[in-house]
C-alpha cells in the first residue's frame, strides 16, 4: 500500500496533488469532503499531455464544486469525475483507488 | 482599415483572487482594479462572472467574454461600425468604443488603442563573425532581470467554423493570412500590425468554443525562459514548452492559468509584409514546434563521484 499522504493534510472542501513524477507533477488530485476522498488521475481527457491545476494543489473552480480543467476550463464533478461542461463533455477523469488507513490516504491494492 | 491588434482581454470568473495573483506573479501590473497591463499599456481585465458590465457568456466553458481591439484612428473606427453595422448591432459606447460580435459569436469590441510605443532594449547576443551584441565587460545573464512581458501579442479561438469565421475578419476587418495548418485554422495579422499572428484559430466542435491561449510577447529567449522558470519555480503548472514555433519563429512557453485558458509567453516572432506568399501545411507534432524542452531541477557540475573526494 502506497501512502499518499495523511487525510489532516487535505483540509476538508479542498483538495491536492499527491505521487509526484521525477520533475514533480503530481500525477494523483485528491479531493477531501469530510471523511471520504475522492482521487483522481491527473490528466484531462482533452489531451494526452494535460494536467489540471494551474499551480500545486490548485485543482477546484472558485466555490469549490468542481475540478476545473486549467487548460481551457472544463469542470469535472468531484464525485463521479464527469466532465459536465468543457472541451471533454461527457467523458471522465480516470479514477485512482484509494483507502483511508489510520488516517493516512493510501493507493489501494 | 487600421487595426493593430488585440488591446483588452475582458474574463468573468468565479475565482478572481486566484486570477490576480497569476496575473501579477505573470509580470503584468495592476493599473485600477482588476486590468493588469504590460509595458505598452495592453492588458487583461478581471471581473466577476456576474458582473453586470460585462456581455454575456457564450454556453461554454470559456471564461472570455470580450475581446478588445486595438485601432490606430478614428476614420478606422468610423469604417468599422459603419460596415458591420448593416447585419448587427453595434453599439458606441460615450468613450467612442464600440462594441457587437463577430460571426462565431465571439464578443468583440474596437477602441482607439490603448497602447504607448515602447522604446526599449532588444535581447542582445554576440555571435561569432557579426559585431557583438553587448559591449565588452556587459553581461547577459540578469539574474534579477524583470523580465516584464512587452505587450499583447496574439490570441487563439476555438471555432466551429474556421472558415466562416476567418472570413469574417479578412472580409469585414481587412486581416490577411501568413500562414495556414489544413484543416486547423489560419493564422491572422491585420493591416496595421506586421507580426506574423495576432490571431489564429482551431477548428473545434460548437460545444468547445472559446480561447485556447492568449500570449504576450517577451523581450527575447532569454527573457521568456527567465519569466518562465520564475513561474515554474512558484508552483505554475507548464503546459508546453519552453520551444520554439515553426510557423512564426517565435519561441514560445505556455502555462496553465485559473482564467480556464493557457497563457503563453512569447519572444522573437517573424514579421512579413505584403510580399509574403501564405504556406499551408497539415498540422502535425513535426509542424507545431521546430523544437521542444521541458523544466528540470537545477544541477551543477563538479569533481569526483560523491562520497569518493
Ligand atoms: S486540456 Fe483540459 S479542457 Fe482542454
Ligand atoms: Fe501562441
Amino acid at each position: 500500500m502506497t501512502p499518499l499522504c495523511r487525510l489532516d493534510d487535505i483540509p476538508d472542501g479542498s483538495a491536492v496533488g499527491a505521487l509526484p513524477d521525477a520533475r514533480g507533477r503530481d500525477a494523483v488530485v485528491l479531493v477531501r469532503r469530510g471523511d471520504r476522498v475522492f482521487a483522481w488521475v491527473n490528466n484531462c481527457p482533452h489531451y494526452d499531455r494535460a494536467p489540471l491545476g494551474w499551480r500545486k494543489d490548485a485543482f477546484l473552480n472558485g466555490d469549490g464544486t468542481r475540478i476545473l480543467c486549467a487548460a481551457h476550463g472544463a469542470l469535472f464533478r468531484i464525485e463521479d469525475g464527469i466532465c459536465e461542461i468543457g472541451p471533454c463533455l461527457g467523458q471522465g477523469l480516470t479514477p485512482v483507488s484509494v483507502i483511508i488507513s489510520e488516517g493516512t490516504v493510501c493507493l489501494a491494492g | 482599415m487600421r487595426i493593430i491588434g488585440p488591446d483588452e482581454l475582458v474574463f468573468g470568473v468565479d475565482n478572481i483572487l486566484d486570477c490576480q495573483a497569476f496575473l501579477a506573479d505573470y509580470g503584468l501590473t495592476e493599473n485600477g482594479p482588476g486590468c493588469f497591463e504590460a509595458l505598452d499599456r495592453t492588458a487583461i481585465v478581471l471581473r466577476d462572472k456576474d458582473d453586470p458590465s460585462l456581455p454575456p457568456p457564450l454556453a461554454t466553458a470559456t471564461r472570455l467574454r470580450e475581446t478588445v481591439w486595438g485601432v490606430e484612428d478614428q476614420a478606422t473606427l468610423d469604417a468599422i461600425a459603419a460596415d458591420l453595422s448593416r447585419d448587427r448591432d453595434v453599439v458606441v459606447e460615450p468613450t467612442g468604443r464600440l462594441r457587437t460580435v463577430d460571426d462565431a459569436g465571439f464578443r468583440i469590441a474596437f477602441q482607439i488603442t490603448r497602447r504607448v510605443k515602447l522604446d526599449l532594449p532588444p535581447e542582445r547576443i554576440n555571435s561569432p563573425g557579426a559585431a557583438p551584441g553587448r559591449a565588452a565587460n556587459e553581461i547577459g545573464a540578469d539574474e534579477d532581470a524583470a523580465a516584464r512581458p512587452r505587450t499583447l501579442s496574439h490570441i487563439v479561438y476555438f471555432v466551429p467554423d474556421m472558415d466562416r469565421m476567418a472570413n469574417f475578419y479578412i472580409d469585414r476587418l481587412g486581416f490577411v493570412i501568413t500562414d495556414k495548418f489544413t484543416n486547423t485554422g489560419p493564422f491572422l495579422r491585420p493591416q496595421a500590425n506586421d507580426d506574423h499572428h495576432v490571431l489564429f484559430m482551431i477548428q473545434t466542435p460548437d460545444y468547445m468554443q472559446g480561447l485556447e491561449h492568449l500570449a504576450f510577447h517577451m523581450q527575447g529567449p532569454t527573457e521568456l525562459m527567465l519569466a518562465g522558470s520564475r513561474m515554474v519555480k512558484k508552483g505554475y503548472e507548464s503546459f508546453w514548452g519552453p520551444g520554439r514555433h515553426k510557423f512564426g519563429s517565435n519561441w514560445f512557453w505556455y502555462f496553465n492559468s485559473p482564467m480556464g485558458a493557457h497563457v503563453e509567453f512569447d519572444a522573437d516572432m517573424d514579421k512579413h509584409d505584403g510580399d509574403w506568399t501564405m504556406r499551408e501545411v497539415p498540422m502535425s507534432k513535426e509542424a507545431a514546434q521546430l523544437f521542444l524542452f521541458e523544466n528540470v531541477a537545477k544541477w551543477a557540475p563538479g569533481g569526483p563521484p560523491p562520497g569518493k573526494g
